[in-house]
């Protein structure tokens, strides 16, 4: 790569050729301010808040739209620079209604830290301010079926517009109006209906576009643990973070604050959908199971222990024929669990293992533009490539492979169905066929693993709590058949286990042992045995991360930090995982 | 929308925007001759700019209704084949296209230099008078509309007044415009001359 070397406040940098000063001086951590500039959507030239002095060049230049060249020397700290900034800074906040108390953006609000770094200590502003929609919380609008949209604290970069037209291919958002005037909106107010509404939120660098999701919910410092961790919504596999609020274990509500995507330029860039960013309620919500449950002789689920649950499932299953045991498999299931319950199959059914487990999941179309840079997958389930890796799937695009096991459980030759699913609700896609072959005694026994009550869970004779994603360290591979790590962020709820350990605990019930005492172990049996697969090649050194204290981040209104940040918490190595939480493991696993 | 997971938002307690829409209009649709005639322009750009036809098919559609409306618009998003964010913002940037119903004349009274330093004011004062209207209203019958403009490019020829976006009637004063008003009620659209009188 072709190289150029300039000066920068003093500093000599090479960067590759073609890279804007601004670029430059973020990627050099030199403190420059900016707006309208993101790494993801590009230069836009509006702000103005980027000057800096270039040797030279008669008047000030925006950093972000000069390209650097060999020998150039710019000044950020000149006398002349900061007093132009401040300038800027002093019109951007004439009708910015400065309501960072009750703003959502406050505490991790460029404005408000890039204010106080390069700003004026006070406003001379004299006359009232220019209002779009009243004052206060009263100017927060409808903007469609995720967002909120405060004119008054808009600051006009384009941002949200831009990324509309460039990365959702879909320019819902115009400006309307002009100069003075000019307003961020949609056609008629009719508000932003897409699957990536979300990242609006993101890119916007003020108050002015918030989630309904979030709002008013935690202020930032609230929000004291993020997790780097992935999305199991789809194939996609986005890299997240995910906000962990401050709650002692006592206190009700959720603990879940918000994801957020993060930084991977192979998978997701800056980006993810609202389908992974909103969608993470089901895993706090009041259909989590928190107890294994057995079905009493009256017909009603009972809640029990572990080791009466176990016992009970050695019982009916120990008395049925093992041949005739079948597993019906979410491809939700990460890598460690479709390993675990193809040893557990092998032990039951032996060589006729692999076509005993019938793997299913959704598929669904996501109206997206034809234009869109971002396209979220069909398939929603994050482990297609595992499934196929292991052998259960086949093809290029494989298909669920559920309809030969429906075909037993319907001719009534299947004497036990075991049903993993550790996703969402109905994430292993349509199993209705097998609660109404447990109905009309068909199948005479069900077993159901997973994280929530469901329509299976209710017809079950055993039911298994398992972990939702966020819950336990797993790996995925992914619709690039890239293999990525998804970090344990909080606890799971009561007796809940994570889902491998429940298939080990099972079959050392059934007395055919698995012999792992941890997930790291199960990762070493898997690289032992498919360790040339692409798609799990690595997994016994994969590294899971722990909830790492975001106050490293918010400490850090430091605004060096924060330029990085702004980067869309994208890792500030070595700070985030030095100082790192144990979330209470399970003591001798390793991690 | 459907494909939203479900989120618990509690109560709504947000409302709406306060900003003016244009109205909704009833249903709108180029008539063919100036779906005709859009097509003409479009082609002098090359097809993959097709997108900068939205003004002169803005103008259209004013030809064609007098004013626009969010079904005007969003025809021409449809047969532009662009957002129609993008129409609405093109729409509102420029004060000559009007989302709120005029008159059949729309007298565009300039206001900038020349033409302030010439009494272009005195000009609008005695429209509105004889109309009966502030700046930017239309009169009662529905016909004629007083609109104050910036610099329309007639500066040589101050006080100057635009009539429907198309007809100068440069030099003007308080007696001048009375006769244009009257010329119109008699003569109809015969009076606009787009007349370019040379200075006494």
């Amino acid at each position: 790569m072709e190289k150029v070397t300039f000066t920068i406040d003093g500093r000599q940098v090479s960067v590759a050729k073609g890279t804007t000063v601004l670029q430059a001086a973020i990627e050099h951590g030199i403190q420059i301010p900016y707006y309208c500039y993101h790494p993801g959507l590009g230069v836009d030239g509006s702000c103005r808040v980027c000057l800096v002095k270039i040797e030279k060049m008669p008047k000030l230049q925006v950093s972000c739209s000069v390209v650097a060249t060999e020998g150039m020397v710019v000044d950020t700290r000149s006398p002349e620079v900061v007093e132009a900034r401040a300038g800027v800074f002093e019109f951007l906040l004439i009708n910015h209604p400065l309501d960072c108390p009750v703003c959502d953006k406050g505490g991790e609000c460029p404005l408000q830290d890039f204010s106080y770094a390069f700003g004026r200590k006070e406003s001379r502003m004299e006359f009232p301010r220019r209002t779009f929609d009243g004052e206060g919380v009263r100017a927060d609008v409808d903007f469609g079926p995720t967002l909120m949209l405060n004119r008054n604290r808009c600051i006009m970069c384009t941002r949200c517009a831009r990324f509309m037209r460039d990365v959702a291919g879909d320019e819902q958002i115009g400006i309307i109006d002009r100069g003075y005037g000019s307003e961020i909106a949609t056609f008629r107010e009719e508000g932003v209906h897409s699957v990536l509404s979300g990242n609006l939120m993101d890119v916007c660098p003020v108050g002015a576009i918030t989630t309904r999701d979030y709002r008013f919910k935690s202020r930032p410092w609230d929000n004291p643990n993020a997790v780097d961790t992935i999305c199991t919504g789809c194939e996609k596999g986005c890299n997240i973070t995910v906000w962990i609020k401050a709650k002692p274990e006592w206190a009700k509500g959720s603990q879940l604050a918000r994801i957020t995507p993060r930084y991977n330029a192979d998978v997701n860039q800056y980006w993810m959908c609202d389908i992974g960013r909103f969608g993470y309620h089901w895993v706090e919500g009041a259909e989590r199971l928190s107890a294994p449950l057995v079905r009493k002789a009256d017909g009603a689920l009972e809640a029990t222990t572990w080791d009466a649950a176990l016992k009970a499932l050695a019982d009916r299953l120990g008395r049925a024929d093992w041949g005739g045991v079948r597993f019906a498999l979410s491809a939700h299931a990460s890598h460690e669990e479709m390993f675990a319950l193809g040893r557990l199959a092998m032990a039951l059914v032996g060589d006729a293992a692999q076509s005993s487990i019938g793997v299913g999941w959704n598929v669904s179309a996501k109206p997206q533009a034809g234009a869109t840079r971002f396209t979220v997958p069909d398939v929603d389930a994050p482990n297609v490539g595992g499934a196929r890796a292991f052998g259960l799937v086949e093809g290029e695009r494989p298909t669920p492979t559920v309809a030969s096991l429906r075909a037993e459980v319907e001719a009534g030759r299947v004497k036990a169905l075991y049903v993993l699913d550790p996703g969402p609700a109905g994430a292993i896609g349509d199993l209705s066929w097998a609660v109404a072959a447990r109905k009309d005694g068909r199948l005479p026994l069900l077993i159901a693993q997973g994280p929530v009550a469901t329509d299976v869970t209710r017809a079950a004779d055993i039911v298994l709590p398992g972990c939702a994603w966020v819950e336990k360290d797993a790996s995925y591979a992914n619709m690039q058949g890239r293999l990525q790590a998804a970090s344990q962020g909080i606890l799971p709820p009561g007796d809940a286990r994570d889902d491998w350990r429940i298939l080990a605990d099972v079959a050392a019930a059934l007395g055919v042992p698995l012999g792992y005492d941890s997930a790291h172990e199960v990762r070493q049996a898997i690289a032992a045995t498919l360790g040339s697969e692409p798609a799990v090649a690595g997994i016994a050194a994969l590294e899971f991360r722990r909830p790492a204290p975001a106050a490293t981040w918010l400490q850090a209104s430091n605004p060096m930090e924060r330029l990085k940040w702004d980067f869309l918490f994208q890792d500030v190595l070595p700070l985030k995982f030095e100082n790192t939480r144990d979330p209470g493991h399970r003591a001798g696993e390793k991690t | 929308m459907s494909f939203h997971p479900q989120m618990p938002y509690g109560t709504p307690q947000w409302h709406r925007s306060e900003r003016v829409l244009a109205d909704e209009g009833p249903p709108f649709a180029f008539t063919p001759e100036n779906r005709q005639k859009l097509e003409e322009i479009a082609s002098h750009y090359p097809p993959e700019r097709r997108v900068s036809a939205v003004l002169p098919a803005l103008y259209l559609v004013q030809e064609q209704q007098t004013h626009l409306t969010g079904n005007a618009m969003a025809h021409v998003a449809e047969v532009i084949g662009c957002s129609r964010a993008h129409v609405e913002d093109v729409a509102s940037y420029y004060v000559m296209f009007f989302t709120k119903p005029v008159g059949k004349y729309v007298l565009q009274v300039c206001r900038t230099l020349a033409c302030a330093l010439n009494g272009a004011e005195h000009v609008t004062a005695e429209l509105c008078r004889q109309l009966g209207v502030a700046p930017g209203g239309t009169d009662a019958a529905g016909e004629f509309t007083v609109m104050e403009m910036e610099c329309l490019g007639a500066c040589d020829r101050a006080p100057v007044v635009m009539v429907n976006n198309e007809h100068w009637h440069e030099c003007q004063s308080p007696e001048a415009i009375q006769a244009l008003i009257r010329d119109l009620r008699e003569k109809g659209v015969a009076a606009l001359t787009g007349c370019h009188h040379t200075k006494e």
